[in-house]
């Protein structure tokens, strides 16, 4: 008995590395390899071709004294301003608006959500002509109001404007998220709320907003890896311009490594742009992040 | 007294309802004045709304006068196509069962398995670009088909979902499917799958989609038109004739349409998916 229990154990033993084994290889090559390569170039100066110098920290010094370098942190930290407060308040309101509509509810959830389907290119080239000078959305100002706004021409607009075009995207995402939060809060909490007096703007502060704090540092969370990560915006509709107020880190990367033939900077750069990101997602979660117990 | 209440409920309902309406409209507007436009005689498409008349000069432009000038769009379109079945169909199979093996095998690397997993994927992606060309520059797979497909056949997310859903189903089904003699493909397959549809439409869609639209590891491993996938294509004519502005939304319509018809098909499952995937 004894036997055939070590025997079953052995055979479930075997199956599970057989099945899992084409997985560990994978990713091996895939991402264990990879890394390697990662840290090793991250220490030398290579152009791809001639052999490589192993010199240590010399990239992580010349990365801190780039002047590009803190342009594009600096960017990345002005798309974060505008973009995750203009992101969670417009889909907190728009999941508030989901969870009122009785009728009409699939059409309102996709008209949002399609936006999020776009691909990356062709949204880009979408909102190149609209937002071009002489396109609909500042025909539609000019005539109106009189304002015609250089939305990717002028640096001071520029990364707005690709935050804009984010926001459109990820908006009806983000509120899917929020909304299935909202379903999670009893609704007893605001009928007992109701009865001692509580105004609808007390309620959103004091039940609403408290109670959703799971899904907003989930939103946080992903707008931040989001932002780390914004390349084909930038690359096709400005190029990096007006003077670098639209480089962010992964156009660097692409620059210095493929351009420029420059991977061990490009590697350490991405490595320091990972770890801003955990940073700030670490310190995100121990701002904001709260326990929450219903009832 | 009651009829004033309800009138002024039906006001604010009106006025919610035209609010929302609105803005609905709002966000579909990009894409309804790209469709338009792609429609619309290249004169107007700045300065009309709904075209004079609808012609098919852009579409006939970018598929067959762009396919002389060297971009194959029509190539391109099947080039995208092949990519993304190709690696939707790996992901979902493997993940399937390697997923099985973490939520239903007990063996002594399933907890290292299950650590793994979740190591990959805090990693953010854009980490690996540049080591990871320098893999597949290794192993000489520049401006490949394998450039672009290979190196995301299998992938941690999806392992994670079916492994987390398969964890639910108890394990008398198995046993069951054991008894009648079934062999371990034939439970994963026709057992456990089935029993997680919502899971596998889940990683079919976000995994097409994310192919799909995957822009910047196909622009750094290619070089020849004739195997760009479409967005790559599209791009690289947009920076040279970035004035031809209808064919260039022509493109973009097609390059859009195959995933709007995808999420239109399985809306259900996505919106199923992004409540589901986070918890």
């Amino acid at each position: 008995m004894k036997n055939n229990v070590r025997s079953l154990e052995r055979v479930e033993n075997i199956k599970g590395w057989l099945l899992s084994g084409p997985y560990w290889i994978f990713a091996a090559i895939f991402f264990g390899y990879p890394f390697v390569w990662l840290v090793v170039i991250a220490f030398s100066k290579w152009n791809f071709i001639s052999p490589r110098k192993t010199i240590w920290f010399d990239n992580f010094i010349k990365l801190f004294r780039d002047p590009m370098f803190w342009t594009v942190t600096w960017n990345t930290m002005r798309f974060m301003l505008y973009f995750i407060p203009m992101g969670l308040a417009l889909s907190i309101a728009l999941a508030m608006a989901f969870s009122k509509a009785k009728r009409f509810k699939t059409f309102f959830a996709m008209s949002f959500l399609i936006a999020n389907v776009s691909s990356g290119v062709a949204y880009s080239i979408i909102f190149t002509q609209l937002f071009s000078t002489n396109g609909p959305v500042n025909n539609f100002l000019y005539n109106n109001f009189g304002v015609f706004i250089p939305w990717f021409s002028d640096p001071n607009w520029a990364m707005f404007s690709i935050a804009i075009m984010v926001t459109w995207k990820f908006i009806g995402y983000y509120a899917l998220i929020f909304l299935s939060g909202l379903q999670a809060i009893p609704k007893e909490l605001y009928e007992a709320a109701e009865i001692d007096g509580a105004t609808k703007w007390t309620k959103f502060w004091k039940i609403t907003l408290p109670l959703l704090n799971p899904s907003i540092v989930m939103v946080m969370v992903l707008a931040i890896t989001l932002s780390f990560g914004i390349f084909t915006e930038p690359y096709m509709i400005t190029g990096g311009g007006p003077l670098n107020s639209t480089q962010t880190f992964m156009m660097v990367i692409y620059t210095d490594a493929f351009l420029k033939y420059q991977p061990g900077y490009a590697a350490t750069i991405s490595i320091i742009a990972a770890g801003m990101s955990f940073a700030l997602i670490i310190l995100t979660r121990k701002l904001i992040e709260r326990k929450v117990e219903f009832a | 007294m009651t009829s004033r209440k309800n009138l002024a409920q039906n006001t604010r309902a009106v006025m919610f309802y035209s609010i929302m309406f609105a803005i609905s409209l709002i966000w579909l507007y990009p894409y309804i004045w790209l469709f338009l436009s792609s429609f619309k005689p290249w004169n107007e498409i700045y300065t009309t709304f709904i075209p004079s008349h609808f012609t098919l000069k852009s579409y006939s432009y970018i598929l067959s006068v762009a396919n002389q000038m060297g971009y194959p769009f029509i190539r391109g379109l099947f080039n995208s196509i092949f990519i993304a079945v190709t690696v939707t169909t790996s992901v979902v199979i493997t993940s399937a069962v390697i997923g099985y093996a973490l939520a239903k095998i007990r063996f002594s690397g399933s907890k290292a398995l299950f650590n793994f997993v979740i190591y990959q994927m805090l990693f953010p992606g854009f980490m690996f670009t540049v080591p990871l060309y320098i893999v597949i520059r290794s192993f000489g797979l520049l401006d490949t088909y394998a450039a672009m497909i290979v190196p995301s056949l299998m992938g941690a997310w999806g392992v994670f979902m079916f492994s987390q859903s398969f964890k639910s189903i108890p394990n008398a089904y198995i046993e069951a499917a054991k008894m009648d003699g079934a062999n371990f493909f034939w439970v994963v397959f026709n057992v456990m799958v089935p029993l997680s549809k919502s899971t596998m439409a889940i990683v079919t869609i976000f995994t097409f989609i994310g192919i799909w639209d995957n822009f910047m590891w196909p622009l750094i491993v290619m070089q020849s038109h004739s195997k760009m996938p479409l967005a790559v294509l599209l791009a690289v004519f947009n920076k040279s004739y970035g004035n031809y502005v209808g064919p260039i939304l022509a493109g973009s319509v097609i390059q859009t349409i195959p995933m709007v018809i995808i999420f239109i098909i399985f809306r259900k499952y996505f919106l199923q998916g992004i409540s589901m995937s986070f918890k």
